[in-house]
């Protein structure tokens, strides 16, 4: 005979409770009933008297109930038993889910999952089976199920940390399809991982069926330091022609104590600046380095902030071009007035910042349309110059076209592949309050920024006079006014964007520049035209970017990872590394300039704060997790498996619980008697 | 007239609430209606809320994931598979877990606990009835005594539940909390009507898978003024209503250090609770329903606004 939790036996000393109730005799005073004394048993009384033992059957009734429910709480077992507990089981189909995000690079982290993984494949027996799952934002099979240790010890030896953000949703998904597939009696899954917060949002859409398994197995530090560069901000000045640029980096400081953080600046591998910034406990700090010249189309530059068990987000790269303005070219009848709006409301952005030359319309030529992002042809005949073919080619090649209709706006016949539709007679709305912009197309680029409430009033705008347009049958209508008629059209020619509005952008046939929706609508339209894309100076791992729409070209391009492999590229390229991308034109492209992509890790991946893997479990399996399941058994944790499976089978303890209960019923009818019959408890 | 709460500040429609005139009403159901719409009548904002199945966002698509949530427009323009993600239903179950061991059969100002408890009970079914919630309730002692599965159509299975419900037997929390989450298949917001005679810790422990299927908790510790007060005055035998165990009493001399206890006991459960996110609010028997109900919706609309 053994016990499975001996160390309930001491709860037997609870026996010199009824022989200490038995020496205390208490006089049987009025009697209040209250809901529970279980405070009141916790005051010491003092007036109390000792006396003889009375009523020897009562108290050797109580002292057996005591004890035999005691050693039930002991949970008895017979030890031949245990050999037998043993067989029973199953094979059993295991998915190890290994965790190699960025952060899994923190100190230790990688190491101990490593560890947990083989002490996974450790715990197989012949006929079990494991799959090596390795999954950060993806998860993918890394070895497929198999009963050979040795093969999976392999490939754990093999898996590296990736500088992907973690998510738990993916890898949980494909260990349910996997462990779906099988056969075997016990599925489980074991889950490593340090637990990051910010890889579970509660939301995902994962259950496990019932009598699956999920094995949580934290290899987290608590309470983690870590610093980290999470962005930077440029601010940019023109001096001498040239750009000078001035870097603003973010320092976080994940951690609880407040640290002296050396922070450095390199720009093209030279170092340019070193300073020295003191971060708060969980707070972030900013560092401002001296400005450089931009005085290359593409610069690399590289922040690196203080050291700490996670390189990886301690350095951030990034990349700076000359600001590119955008070239607009307006053409006007003549009247120096009719662009006056128009080229001060351009005149006032600064990103993009839009060069603007205006030219009367008897002085286009074809050469003036080279080069141009946008042509605005502003109550104008048509340019003499843009006929035959010229402007068809200008827009088709990717130039954008816009076209205020006025009195003086005319449409030839010969260019009816350019222009939206065809124009109709000038409608006149001065007899009533004017007409007013009655539907807006949200969903277009222009008019996107105008669909939260309150974000732009253009009920305001009075059109007094407006050109009739009736758009072809491909053309899309992105406003109309309030009679219906078209107020904005738009065509896609080529590569270009051609779209007409049907009133002038001055004062003469509305009063719209006078609104302040002006000024935005205008940016929109350039912007819009133009294909305008505001450059990014770094993009984070796990995105995407297409090679041929960076370059703006349709050449054969070599991409350069960070580790330094070369790849032909022509299409998507997803980023999965840390550091410097280099876009090489492939041999036979020559001309095209090399473009450069820095990435970095996810900013997510900086805050280590965990989640409760016991709470994750819960989501997964709909039930909490039994206590004792965060850890993976070794081979004395296997015995003690098989000693309470046979405890669990002999079940010695419910008879002797059972008999406890007995005597205890027993005992309170016998104690009622005595009582009543006595007038001394 | 309006009805002084404790800390002072009137409450506009209060006399529909106080428990002693509640006791007068027979009815569950009556008094469920009248209490909430009083109560409801006198807020500014309606607590009501929409239902709602609206598109959330795109997800790329993993292997497992069902392929008739593949947005084949989406595919057809990027020549990428995403899925489409909505947000969820807000219809959502309401579940009441009532207390009836022996210890709720306990009342010094005209309500026993586990009679002012069917009240709360009563009124937050019907407030989430109007909701068009689903509404189920669980009484226990040491074991789970009725179940009701939370149905729309149930409101009036949960009346007739609670006010059959009687008072007869010892209370043991942690069993029957222990086997009741196999009861909830979805997330639920669970009202939890005890008075809470146990360990803060055992109870805690106990609680604690409920709130990990994401279920909205909300404890209840209902208390009677003596309970809080021990304001007894004559030298009595004690006897325990569940074990009916009797201990001689000095009222005078044991208050301090009863009230203290109490005190700490409250305390630790309110500490214990908001550890894990779970809403704890003292009823006391003397006071009226509504600042129950108000803590009720608070948290319902917090549910709400998670997707």
């Amino acid at each position: 005979m053994s016990f499975l939790a001996p160390l309930f036996l001491i709860a037997s000393a609870a026996i010199a409770v009824p022989i200490f109730v038995h020496l205390i005799q208490r006089e049987r005073k009025r009697v209040v009933q209250f809901p529970s004394l279980m405070f009141v048993q916790k005051i010491p009384y003092q007036s109390v008297r000792r006396r003889r033992i009375r009523h020897w059957s009562l108290l050797l009734l109580r002292c057996a109930a005591l004890l035999l429910i005691v050693t039930a709480f002991a949970r008895p077992f017979l030890k031949q038993g245990v050999v037998a507990a043993a067989a029973v089981g199953g094979t059993r189909e295991i998915v190890v889910l290994l965790d190699h995000s960025a952060s899994m690079g923190y100190g230790d982290h990688w190491q101990k999952a490593k560890d947990a993984a083989h002490q996974a494949v450790r715990s197989l027996s012949n006929n079990d089976k494991a799959t090596l799952v390795l999954f950060s934002r993806n998860a993918e099979e890394s070895m497929r199920a198999t009963s050979d240790r040795a093969r999976l010890d392999v490939a754990i030896d093999q898996a590296k940390v990736d500088a992907d953000s973690t998510r738990y949703g993916p890898a949980l998904k494909l260990a349910e399809s996997i462990l779906l597939r099988s056969t075997a009696r016990r599925r489980e899954t074991i889950l490593i991982s340090d637990f990051q917060r910010a890889g579970w949002t509660g939301s995902e859409d994962v259950r496990f069926p019932e009598g699956y398994t999920v094995t949580p197995v934290s290899v987290a530090t608590p309470n983690a330091d870590n610093l980290a560069v999470p962005q930077v901000t440029f601010s940019r000045q023109a001096f001498s022609g040239q750009e000078r640029v001035t870097v603003t980096a973010g320092i976080a400081n994940r951690g609880a104590t407040p640290q002296d953080v050396p922070v450095s600046l390199e720009v093209e591998g030279l170092p340019i600046q070193k300073q020295s910034v003191k971060v708060g406990p969980n707070t972030s700090a900013s560092v401002t380095f001296t400005q450089f010249t931009l005085d290359k189309p593409i610069v690399e530059g590289t922040v690196k902030a203080g050291s700490d068990p996670m390189p990886a987000d301690n350095t951030f790269h990034f990349t700076v071009s000359p600001s590119a303005p955008v070239s607009i070219l307006i053409v006007e009848g003549g009247d120096r007035d009719s662009s006056l709006y128009l080229s001060k409301a351009l005149g006032v952005s600064t990103s993009p910042v839009f060069q603007t030359d205006v030219m009367p319309v008897t002085r286009v030529t074809p050469a003036n349309l080279e080069k141009r992002a946008v042509v605005i042809l502003n109550d104008v005949a048509f340019p003499p110059a843009a006929a035959n073919g010229a402007l068809k080619t200008y827009v088709e090649r990717g130039g954008g076209l816009l076209i205020a209709a006025g009195d003086h706006t005319t449409w030839p016949q010969g260019e009816k592949d350019v222009m939206p539709g065809t124009l109709g007679p000038t409608v006149d709305r001065t007899q009533a309050r004017g007409a007013t912009l009655g539907y807006l197309d949200h969903s277009h680029f222009v008019f996107e920024i105008f669909k939260a409430p309150r974000s732009g009033d253009f009920s305001a705008a009075q059109i007094y006079h407006y050109r009739k347009i009736d758009p072809g049958a491909t053309d899309k209508v992105l406003a109309r006014f309030d009679d219906g008629g078209v107020a904005a059209v738009e065509r896609k020619v080529g590569g270009g964007r051609v779209i007409a509005w049907a009133s002038s952008l001055d004062d003469s046939y509305s009063d719209l520049p006078k609104k302040p929706v002006y000024l935005p609508l205008v940016h929109q339209l350039v912007k819009y035209l133009a294909q305008f894309e505001a450059p990014h100076a770094w993009q984070t791992v796990g995105q995407v970017v297409d090679v041929q729409s960076l370059t703006k070209s349709r050449a054969n391009w070599i991409v350069v990872t960070p580790s330094g492999k070369r790849v032909p590229q022509t299409g998507p390229l997803e980023l999965d590394e840390q550091g410097v991308y280099e876009v090489r034109p492939a041999s036979g492209s020559a001309g095209f300039a090399p473009q450069a992509i820095a990435v970095n890790i996810d900013p997510a991946e900086e805050d280590l704060s965990t989640i409760d893997p016991a709470e994750l479990v819960a989501a997964v399996t709909g039930h909490a997790p039994a206590a004792g399941a965060a850890a993976l058994p070794n081979a004395a944790e296997a015995e003690q498996i098989d000693i309470k499976e046979a405890e669990r089978k002999q079940s010695f303890w419910w008879y002797l619980l059972v008999t406890g209960l007995l005597l205890l019923a027993a005992e309170t009818v016998v104690s009622n008697r005595l009582s009543q019959s006595e007038k001394f408890l | 007239m309006h009805q002084h709460t404790s800390d002072g500040t009137a409450i506009p429609g209060a006399r529909f609430v106080d428990p002693k005139i509640l006791a007068r009403i027979g009815s569950l159901d009556l008094l469920a209606r009248t209490v909430v719409d009083g109560f409801i009548n006198g807020l500014h904002r309606a607590p009501y809320f929409g239902a709602s199945i609206d598109f959330a966002e795109h997800r790329g698509y993993v292997s497992g994931d069902d392929i008739r949530r593949v947005d084949w427009r989406l595919y057809a323009r990027t020549d990428r598979y995403y899925i489409k993600q909505y947000e969820a239903d807000t219809n959502t179950n309401f579940c009441l877990i009532l207390d009836i061991s022996k210890s709720m059969n306990f009342g010094t100002r005209g309500v026993t606990k586990l009679e002012y408890g069917s009240y709360l009970g009563a009124c937050l079914a019907y407030l989430a009835s109007r909701q068009r919630d689903r509404v189920g309730c669980i009484t226990f002692d040491s074991e789970i005594v009725s179940y009701v599965p939370p149905s729309a159509k149930h409101f009036n299975v949960l009346l007739h539940t609670i006010d059959r419900a009687k008072a007869e037997r010892r209370g043991d929390l942690t069993k029957p909390l222990a086997s009741m989450a196999e009861h909830f298949k979805r997330r639920s917001i669970i009202v939890l009507i005890s008075d809470f005679y146990e360990d803060p810790s055992a109870i805690l422990e106990s609680i604690k898978p409920l709130h990990f299927l994401g279920n909205d908790l909300i404890a209840f510790h209902v208390l009677d003024p003596m309970e809080l007060d021990f304001g007894f005055e004559d030298a009595s035998s004690f006897e325990d209503l569940e074990s009916g165990e009797q201990i001689p009493v000095v009222p005078e001399s044991f208050r301090d250090e009863y009230r203290q206890l109490i005190r700490n006991h409250i305390e630790s459960l309110k500490t214990k609770f908001s550890e894990v996110r779970i809403d704890y609010m003292l009823a006391n028997t003397a006071e009226p329903l509504d600042r129950a109900l108000f803590s009720y919706l608070s948290s319902r609309e917090r549910l709400m606004r998670v997707r």
